[in-house]
């Protein structure tokens, strides 16, 4: 299936802001990025796989950051997977004492210590119980967010990135966390009581209608029934400590 | 800093930190519910440079708005207005010159002899139109004394675009006739420092030559209408001598035999035959359009 630059910009477009489309167009182009990681990686056993996760993670950010001034998408995507892989091979050289970038990648039997980086390091931590549970609560309150219309990946886009507004995020949580009643407010409404909590916390309304997706997001964590969430938050912004209620 | 696996999809995952930050990520075999440590974070490039792109094509816009507002007003308003696209010449004793914009308007007055040069002395002419400032110098010339009943002021209008040429003389003579062409004779054509051949003849020996139809279309047929025709005082233009021109305007002039001071009375007839192919004919249209640019930027 050749398409025309055209057409594979329109979907680059399309796929920025709907993270479905996204998924489809990494899909479809899941050739060429296998293709590219094995035009800079020599690996033949399956530890080929974090590349190519790295590899479809580029093709995904390429996908974010491209704009049509940029040349050629596919060629734009190439390189970014080209230097994430290069990144990855740098942060791992320092634990893992590889040979040079420049020559060609062999057969090591240090996969191990490639393994310790992974996910699977958290089953040594957690446990699969836990894990298990973990994965239970986190699909409840993904549910919980779509009653409000919204997903992680929003959450995630809408989350504050410079640290002043994260902080003030941060404020509204705590008012909010004072004073429980806004949180039932919350969840009966399912709307934010953005008035109150202005008025409270002394965070313009700007702001808080700006990042609307992620304070309910993490107001809800503070409503009942996400106790491993909860936990896991143990530092927040201010090393406050909180039990699970 | 541990992250809490919230989402998976193939190619990047969603992560919670412990500070209450939710992100995205490279999804390294993840499953949701997974706590991690070493994670490849999404670099945050998008915002700012589509950002930056949006405000550098927004400012593209309105630079080529700018743009063709500039040029819309250069061409349609200053061009025509202020820039030289002719000249109409007055002689009467004194020879004047003014330089025309397309639109009529005065952007330079030039004496072309020491009489113009007197007659201009103190004058003002900013912003004045062609018709404006001609009657006004004909007045002038009056009241200072150069002209007067029956003297003859010729016009003669010069450009590179004889359309406009032709116009501006016909509307030239129309005006400065009817405003004064009962006393003074209104002609077209450049007259002559020397003295070559009589304006008209005596008598009735008043013949309307009419060459070349191209200049005037103006009133070319006036006979020697008493009306029209200035008084039999002769025009005391000292060595004024018209050779007429074209076809142009011959308000019968009679001259006692004894007005020609000066002037050879060659024969009886006029001469009134040679065209000067000043005005009229136009072979060369250079229609200058400024330049022919496009006004887009990107």
């Amino acid at each position: 299936m050749v398409k025309t630059e055209h057409e594979i910009v329109e979907k680059v477009y399309a796929a920025k802001t709907d993270s479905q489309a996204a998924d489809a167009l990494i899909q479809q182009y899941l050739g060429f990025i296998r293709n590219e990681v094995a035009r800079a990686v020599y690996r033949t056993d399956n530890g080929r796989e974090d590349e190519e996760s790295i590899a479809m993670f580029a093709f995904y950010e390429a996908i974010l950051s491209y704009e049509k001034g940029r040349g050629a998408f596919l060629s734009y995507a190439a390189r970014a997977i080209r230097n994430r892989l290069i990144d990855y091979y740098r942060k791992e050289k320092r634990h893992r004492k590889i040979i040079s970038l420049d020559t060609p990648f062999q057969e090591e039997d240090e996969g191990n210590s490639l393994m310790d980086t992974l996910a699977d390091q958290s089953d040594h931590f957690d446990g699969y119980a836990h894990r298990e549970a973990s994965q239970q609560e986190i699909r409840e309150f993904e549910k919980k967010l779509e009653e409000f219309g919204i997903s992680f990946s929003d959450v995630a886009d809408n989350c504050p990135r410079q640290r002043r507004t994260f902080s003030a995020c941060l404020r509204v949580l705590e008012y909010a966390r004072e004073h429980p009643e806004l949180l039932e407010q919350l969840l009966r409404s399912r709307k934010l009581p953005v008035n109150e909590l202005s008025a409270g916390s002394g965070t313009d309304r700007k702001t808080m209608e700006r990042h609307r997706k992620y304070l309910v997001a993490i107001l809800l964590a503070f409503t009942n029934g996400y106790e491993i969430i909860r936990g896991h938050l143990c530092q927040l912004g201010e090393g406050k400590e909180e039990a699970a209620i | 800093m541990k992250y809490l696996v919230m989402e998976t999809h193939p190619a990047y995952a969603v992560l919670l930190d412990q500070s209450g930050r939710f992100l995205k990520a490279a999804n390294l075999n993840y499953h949701v519910g997974d706590t991690v440590m070493d994670i490849i974070e999404l670099s945050p490039a998008p915002d700012s440079g589509q950002k930056r792109i949006r405000l550098l094509r927004r400012m593209t816009g309105s630079l080529t708005a700018a743009a063709a507002c500039f040029l819309l007003l250069f061409f349609g308003v200053y061009r025509p207005n202020f820039t030289p696209y002719g000249t109409v010449r007055l002689q009467i004793n004194p020879d004047i010159q003014m330089t025309v914009s397309q639109t009529e308007r005065v952007l330079d007055l030039d004496a072309l002899n020491q009489d113009g040069e007197d007659l201009l002395e103190g004058y003002e002419y900013q912003g004045k139109s062609r018709e404006q400032a001609s009657e006004e110098l004909i007045d002038r010339a009056m009241d200072m004394g150069y002209l007067t009943e029956g003297g003859t002021v010729s016009i003669t209008v010069e450009s590179d675009d004889s359309d406009w040429q032709q116009e501006e003389e016909e509307k030239s003579l129309a005006q400065m006739r009817e405003k004064y062409g009962q006393t003074i004779i209104i002609r077209t054509g450049i007259m002559e420092e020397e003295a070559e051949e009589p304006l008209l003849q005596t008598e009735s020996d008043v013949e309307i030559i009419i060459d070349l139809p191209t200049a005037t279309p103006a009133p070319q047929t006036e006979t020697p209408t008493p009306a029209a025709s200035p008084t039999p005082t002769p025009v005391v233009i000292p060595s004024d001598d018209d050779d007429d021109d074209n076809g142009a305007v011959w308000h019968g002039n009679d001259d006692d035999d004894t007005g020609n001071d000066g002037w050879d009375d060659d024969d009886g007839d006029d001469d009134s035959n040679d065209d000067d192919s000043d005005d009229g004919d136009s072979d060369d249209d250079d229609s200058d359009d400024g330049d022919s640019d496009d006004g887009d930027d990107d």
